[in-house]
Formats: structure tokens, sequence, C-alpha cells
């Protein structure tokens, strides 16, 4: 069934009928949208707590990055404001999401923890920002993989399996991989797939997250988080995550 | 409309490339990446159950725990069950098992991370029967979903989710997402254990492919490597911690500053929430908090946990030896050239069915009938089976009523169903065994030695197993059952039962991976194996060593009770109604162990 909808454009193609050209969000392979809520059932020490000064335990920082790490001071916590809420640590915050399509070309992700807004853009014709931000440049595309070329009647340029939504992310601010002050650099670049899946009744939301810091990571640092789906925005809990001198929160820019 | 060549063409690229989409190719060695929860997969801390989903039943049964059971004869060769398998710290190997003939897949071969070796059937077969053995492995199947291999896992052996005791029960499903991203592969795997998680349990794997390393099989480990661990530790000792007494947990909340609560696991604690509420201090930070008072932990239903009274079912079991279900009790069915052979004959009330079924494996008369004991759901079909049986040599030795089949029985059975002359009897005379015997019996039948040893004092006083020598398979009666806390009835006792499966355990040998070997049928349930035997002969040690320490305290009957000693083996054996409740188990244990 599913393969006959993959093949549809190119029964097309060889019937010589022209194929519309589909949106981002009209091709979406996997619907993303909605509610979810992250279920920590891992790292669970080293998210829903914070974790004790130096205790950078499975990210394989770099020499620099550990001594970066051990500079932090559990003082800072009340000034660190969104450092932890960056784009490379956003999705293993504890938190709720809330996805959207802003546009036909842009999807739109949204935490109640620290009260981020991460904008996922399909059309890459936009220019690079000249300010790195927190949740940085987000490019998107649907993953598909498709065949090498080489023989005589393969379709190495065909579409592919219909697969996730992948995520490539620069223009980060430097942040926080953990609230214990675990660096990450504004040299990062982050790969992303966000995939869908369904176990016993319940759907889930899975994002695989390679982050690959020059600086302070020896090798890229490989995460999955996973998400389950929530019938509707009630327990949303916006919590922003910078506080001013007087010990407010507001939220980040 | 017509088709130009070049459409065409199109056309048939389209179709000869279709099974080329039909899959992604997981093929290859994948190293494992471990830059999550780290300390969950390489040496784990006891006491740490953290983001565990556990129910109450679960970290309490994690809380009793003690490391020193893996060091035990008959665990030291338990190799990663699969609920954990994929989390062990070691690659993992994917390989297409291929129909020669066809290029079809039929499987993926799935080796490594210290789990025993996976075959995920891709043809389509329906998992076995509620009654087959369990596995480590489980028994796999597999089908895509977009861009990933969906694996489901059912028939898996009474496990964990952690090293550190955090259980998973033998009615523990798992469903799993292979998925490729490039030269990584995610696996997300979900455990549904309807006895010890609040609700599934999710985690998420990661590897890389490697062109470097090599997936390991971890060679053998088998009774040939089983060394004395522990030293001058008895046969049959149980390591557990008694309620309350458990020394790790304090040690590992001391050196975490996780709170006593969070460390428990349990759905709730899973969620942002959560977070609230440790900053709000509201968490219940005992560490052994006593069980509610009335709260329920009520019996898990499904076909695992119940028997489908009167639809019979037959279970080829090893060698000649077959079980057969659905008639009372189980029965086990030898059969050969000499004849059939039968431990047990069921209720009686169905003893068609039972008559059809047997015919169906042999059309030789039944020789001889052994009785487990004297309940009637183990000898209900006695009377007619034995008279359309025939024993060798043209009759009974000890019965002029003509031709039939011997029934033996251990002579308490006899006792019990028979009466002196003038009196009336439990049973008509033709349901009485025609043989008995005090301690052990030997027969021969189908070129196979046959032994039944009597346990004494058991589940009841007259109780019998029969071990089939050739074919290497036991059948235990109700000494050993998989739904439910033994019955103690007519003269048998707590520790008897304890005797009796220890002699189970010493009989039964298995193959390598503390797995297969020596199979086992048990009075009710499931076809099971020494591994399966020895976590119910654990469970039973340990509610019995608990009862036992609360008479030591000098607590009274209903104090016990109140203290839940079953409490995280309830759901699973456990009953409030029927012919034998949670309850009177307790009672039977209580009272056998205060008797002076």
């Amino acid at each position: 069934m599913s393969m006959r909808i993959a093949a549809a454009p190119l029964l097309l193609l060889a019937l010589g009928v022209p194929a519309t050209p589909k949106t981002p969000k009209d091709d979406a392979p996997i619907d993303l949208t909605g509610n979810w809520v992250s279920v920590v059932t891992e790292d669970w020490r080293w998210r829903m707590l914070i974790p004790k000064k130096g205790d950078y335990t499975s990210v394989p920082l770099s020499a620099e990055g550990r001594k970066v790490a051990d500079m932090w001071d559990p003082s800072q916590l009340a000034t660190d404001g969104c450092r932890a809420y960056g784009a490379a640590a956003l999705m293993r915050v504890p938190g709720r999401l809330h996805i959207s399509w802003e546009n036909d070309t842009t999807l739109r992700i949204d935490t109640d923890a620290g009260q981020q807004t991460r904008r996922l853009h399909f059309d890459k014709s936009q220019g690079t920002p000249t300010v790195q931000t927190w949740q940085g440049k987000s490019e998107a595309e649907w993953d598909r993989i498709t065949q090498p070329g080489g023989l005589g009647v393969s379709l190495a340029q065909g579409p592919g399996k219909p697969g996730a939504l992948k995520v490539m992310t620069t223009n980060l601010k430097a942040g926080y991989l953990r609230k214990n002050g675990v660096p990450y650099s504004d040299r990062t670049v982050m790969t992303e797939y966000f995939d869908r899946l369904a176990a016993y009744g319940t759907d889930w939301l899975t994002v695989f997250t390679i982050v690959d810091d020059p600086q302070y990571l020896n090798q890229p640092f490989i995460t999955s988080t996973h998400f389950k789906r929530e019938p509707d925005g009630s327990k949303w809990m916006p919590t922003p995550c910078e506080q001013d001198a007087g010990g407010e929160r507001r939220a980040a820019p | 409309m017509s088709l130009t060549p070049g459409q065409s063409l199109g056309v048939l690229i389209l179709v000869t490339a279709s099974s080329a989409f039909a899959q992604i190719d997981l093929g290859g060695e994948w190293a494992a990446t471990f830059h999550e929860d780290l300390q969950h997969r390489g040496g784990v801390r006891l006491g740490d159950y953290t983001g565990l989903p556990l129910n109450e039943s679960g970290w309490r049964k994690a809380q009793s725990w003690d490391e020193s059971a893996r060091s035990t004869f008959e665990r030291q060769c338990i190799p990663h069950v699969v609920t954990y398998a994929m989390r062990g710290p070691a690659n993992i190997r994917f390989s297409k098992i291929v129909d020669p003939v066809s290029g079809e897949l039929q499987a993926y071969s799935l080796l490594g991370s210290y789990g025993r070796p996976r075959t995920i059937w891709m043809d389509g077969r329906e998992h076995p029967s509620p009654l087959a053995p369990h596995t480590w492995a489980g028994f796999s199947t597999g089908h895509w979903e977009r861009n990933m291999l969906v694996v489901e896992t059912t028939h898996i052996k009474t496990g964990w989710l952690l090293r550190n005791g955090a259980p998973t029960s033998d009615l523990a499903t798992m469903t799993e997402y292979y998925t490729r991203y490039g030269n990584y592969l995610m696996l997300a795997s979900f455990v549904n254990d309807p006895i010890y998680l609040d609700e599934p349990f999710i985690r998420t794997s990661n590897f890389v492919l490697s062109m470097t390393t090599s997936a390991d099989a971890w060679g053998n480990c088998g009774p040939a490597q089983i060394i004395d661990e522990l030293g001058g530790r008895p046969k049959g000792w149980v390591p557990h911690y008694l309620p309350g007494q458990t020394p790790h947990i304090q040690e590992f909340l001391s050196k975490s500053g996780v709170p006593a609560e969070g460390a428990r696991g349990g759905a709730a604690t899973t969620y942002p929430e959560y977070i609230a509420k440790i900053e709000r201090n509201e968490l219940d930070n005992r560490i052994f908090p006593p069980p509610a008072p009335g709260k329920s932990f009520p019996r898990f239903v499904s076909p695992q946990t119940s028997e489908a009274e009167g639809e019979i079912t037959v279970l080829p079991v090893q060698g000649n030896v077959y079980m057969l279900a659905g008639a009372g009790a189980n029965m086990a069915v030898q059969v050969g050239d000499d004849g059939v052979l039968l431990v047990d004959s069921g209720d009686g009330k169905v003893t068609d069915k039972v008559i059809a079924a047997i015919r169906k494996l042999s059309t030789k008369p039944i020789r001889f009938i052994v009785d487990t004991s004297v309940n009637p759901d183990h000898m209900g079909g006695n009377e007619r089976l034995a008279a359309v049986g025939h024993a060798p040599g043209g009759g009974r030795a000890s019965d002029s009523a003509g031709p039939g089949a011997m029934v033996f029985a251990q002579e308490a059975v006899l006792a019990t169903v028979s009466a002196p002359s003038g009196q009336k009897a439990l049973l008509p005379v033709g349901a009485w065994p025609t043989e008995s015997y005090p301690d052990w019996k030997e027969l021969s039948l189908n070129n196979e030695a046959i032994q039944i040893f009597h346990a004494p004092a058991a589940h009841t006083d007259g109780d019998s197993l029969v071990f089939f020598r050739r074919s290497d398979v036991i059948a235990t009666g109700d000494i050993f059952s998989t739904l439910t806390f033994p019955v103690i009835d007519k003269g048998g006792s707590i520790n008897g039962v304890i005797d009796g499966l220890n002699r189970i355990i010493e009989i039964t040998i298995p193959k390598d991976w503390q797995e297969g070997g020596t199979m086992v049928i048990p009075g009710h349930g499931r076809i099971c194996d020494e591994a399966d035997v020895v976590e119910y002969r654990d469970m039973v040690t340990i509610i019995r060593d608990r009862i036992q320490d609360s008479i030591k305290k000098g607590m009274t009957l209903d104090q016990v009770k109140a203290a839940r000693p079953t409490l995280e083996y309830d759901s699973r054996y456990g009953s409030d109604s029927g012919p034998w409740t949670t309850s009177m188990f307790i009672e039977a244990v209580f009272r056998n162990l205060s008797k002076k």
C-alpha cells in the first residue's frame, strides 16, 4: 500500500503526466504536529535533577570541554538563564512540545520548559542570520533513503522510501548540554531525525540527535529522546528560562 | 490508452524496483554508543531504579533482590534476557536469512550484546501457543512500517530491565522499532509488563555502522562451566533481602543524592511535572514504606494465566513426550511402539476429547497411567482411560477386572481414594490406582526408562514426579504450576513443596545458557525448563522465609497477612476468589511453620 503511494509520482512521470509540486507540509510522510510530553526513562538523574558539578557522565567532552565544565559553579544556576535551553539540549529538557505548521514550509516547535521556539525551515533559500541564537538556524527536509545508481534499471534518482524529518541546525549561540555547565560551543552543528512510531496503543515521537562540536566534544554526541502524544495542551506549563536581576523570570528572546 | 516504449520501460522499472523499496538494509555490524543512560548499562548501581515505570510490585521485588543470586549454581549461566539484551555494553550484528531458492527474506538474525542470538521471523508466521516454552531471547516476528523494522517479541522468560534486580515477568512482551538514519541505527524498544510496570517502558538505544568491529557470540556457558561460587551455601539457598532490610538502597541514595521516592521509579516520576514535586518536596522519601492497608494487587488474567477448560491443546515437549492441556490438570503423554503412557488423567469431564487427542498421537493402547496426586483434576479420568487401555501382558497385575491400563500412584493416594471393605470409598474402584509404591517406582516403555519419585508432604502427602529419562522430560504434578501459588492440601507442607521443587531442579539439567535441556511439564500452565522452576522455587522460598521471620517476631496470622508477604507475586499467582486464594496460601504456610 505505502509502496504504491511512494511510487505514484514515478508512475505519473512514466505516463508523461506532469506532477504538481507539493509543499513540504503536503508532502509530509508523517504527521509530527500535536502535543507531546517527554517521558524521562533514560538519564533520569541528569535530566530530572540538576547534576553535580563535574558530572558529565557519558558526554564525550574534549579536554577543553572538561575544563570548561569544571569551571561551572552551582551558584551560577540563578544566572545561567537559557544556556541549558539551546537547541543542542532543548529536546532533552523534560517538558512538553507543541508542534505545528507555521506555514507551508516551516514547522514550529514550542516548548513549555524554557518557553523556547524552534523553527524548522524547509525553504533553504533563506540566508544565514547575522546573530547566533539559542535555537540557531534549522533547515529541514523529509529524509528519503534513495537507491544508489549503477544498475541499468535502477531508480537512482527515485524518491526513495519515505522516512523521518531530517533537520540540520547551525548558527547556535554557545550553551549547555546539561544544566551543570557541560558546554557546547558556537561552532556546534546539530543533525536531528524526528520520527513517529506507535506501541501498545500510544503514539510516540522520537528525536535522534547528533551534536557535533569540534571545540568541546571529541566525538559526535548521540542521543535519542522520546515523547508521548497527549490529547491536548491542558498540561502545558510554560516556564521561562531567564531571570532578571530581581529574580523574576522572563522569556528568552 | 496505449503506452510508448519509453512509458512501458518506466512502468517496468517501477514494477521491478518495487521489491528494492520493500526494506532498508539493516545488515552488518553495529557498534553501540553510550552517550545516554551510561550508568544503567555498565555496572548499574544497586537500588537505582530511576526512570523505570515500576509499579509497587516491581520496586518491592527489586528491593528484595540480592546480587548473590547471580552466583548460585542455577543462575551463573543466565545470559541477558531480551528485555535488557540490547542495552548490554556490546556490539550487535544484523544478518539476513534468505531462502536459497526463492531469494526471499525469511528472517533476520540478531546477535550480540551478551544476549542469546535472536531470530526475527519475517515470513508471516504466527507466535506459538501461550503454553509453549519461554526463552531468554523470546519469540520474535518482524514487519516493515515505512522505513522501520517493527519487531514483536513474546514468550520471554522472567527477567529484568536492569541488572540490579528491576524485574520483568514472564508475561512481558516487547515491541521494537529499528530505524536506520544514514550510518546510524536507532532502536526504540517498548517493554509491556502487566505484572511489574505501571505502563509500557520505552528506551532508545543507538548504534553506529561499524567496519572494524564484530559482534561476539560469547561462547558457551553450561553445566560444565558452573562452579561453586558461593562456598558452603546449601543447595537450594535463595539469596534475597527481607522487606526493609536491603542495605544498598541507603547507600545509593547517599551517594547519588536521588530522593528515595525517585529512586524507586514509577511512571509518575518520568513526567516533567515530577520536577515540581521534587522542588516542592512533596515526596514520600521513606526508604521502605509499608504496603498500604487494603490495597489490591489483582491477578492479571490472560491466556497465559488461565486454563481453557474443555478445549484440548496438545503440544510436543521433547522426544516421545507431549503435553495435553485443557482437561483439568496438565497431562503428559508418552507414545511409541509399545503403547501410550499417561501422567495424570485429567478431571474426567472431557475424556472423550482426551481420548480423541491421544488417538491423533498414537493408535497404540494406553498401557500405564501415573497419578501425580490425589486431586480430582489429576485422576478424574482414571476410570475411563484405564478401561480403554490394555496393560502389557494382557491384564493388570493386581486386578482381576480384565484388560485395562495399569494405574500407578503413591500409596497415600490409594489410601485416600479407597476404603476398607464395607465402607464407602472416595472414588469407585475402577478409578483407583492398581499399583502403589511408597517412595519410588521404575517403568520402561517405548524403549525409555521412566522414574517415579515420591515427593513427601509437598502439595499433598502423595505427590509424585515422573521423569522420562530418554526424552528428558519431567512431569511435576501440582508441586509446580505456572498459574498459582502452591496449593498445600491433604498432608502437604510448604517445606515439602520447596523440597519437591529443589528435587526437580536436581533432576533437570539445562543446555547452554541455562535454557532448554530437561523440559518440565507443570501441573498447570505452560511448558517450562529448569530456569522457570528456579524462578518459582525462589518465589516460594522467599515467601516462606518472610513468613518464618514474621513468626519468629511473634506476629499473628492477621499481622502476617497485613504485612503482605506475597505482594510482588500477587498479580501473577494470587487470587482473591476461587478454590485457592492468596489468603488461604498464607494461612497454610503460617500454620505449617507455626507447628512445633
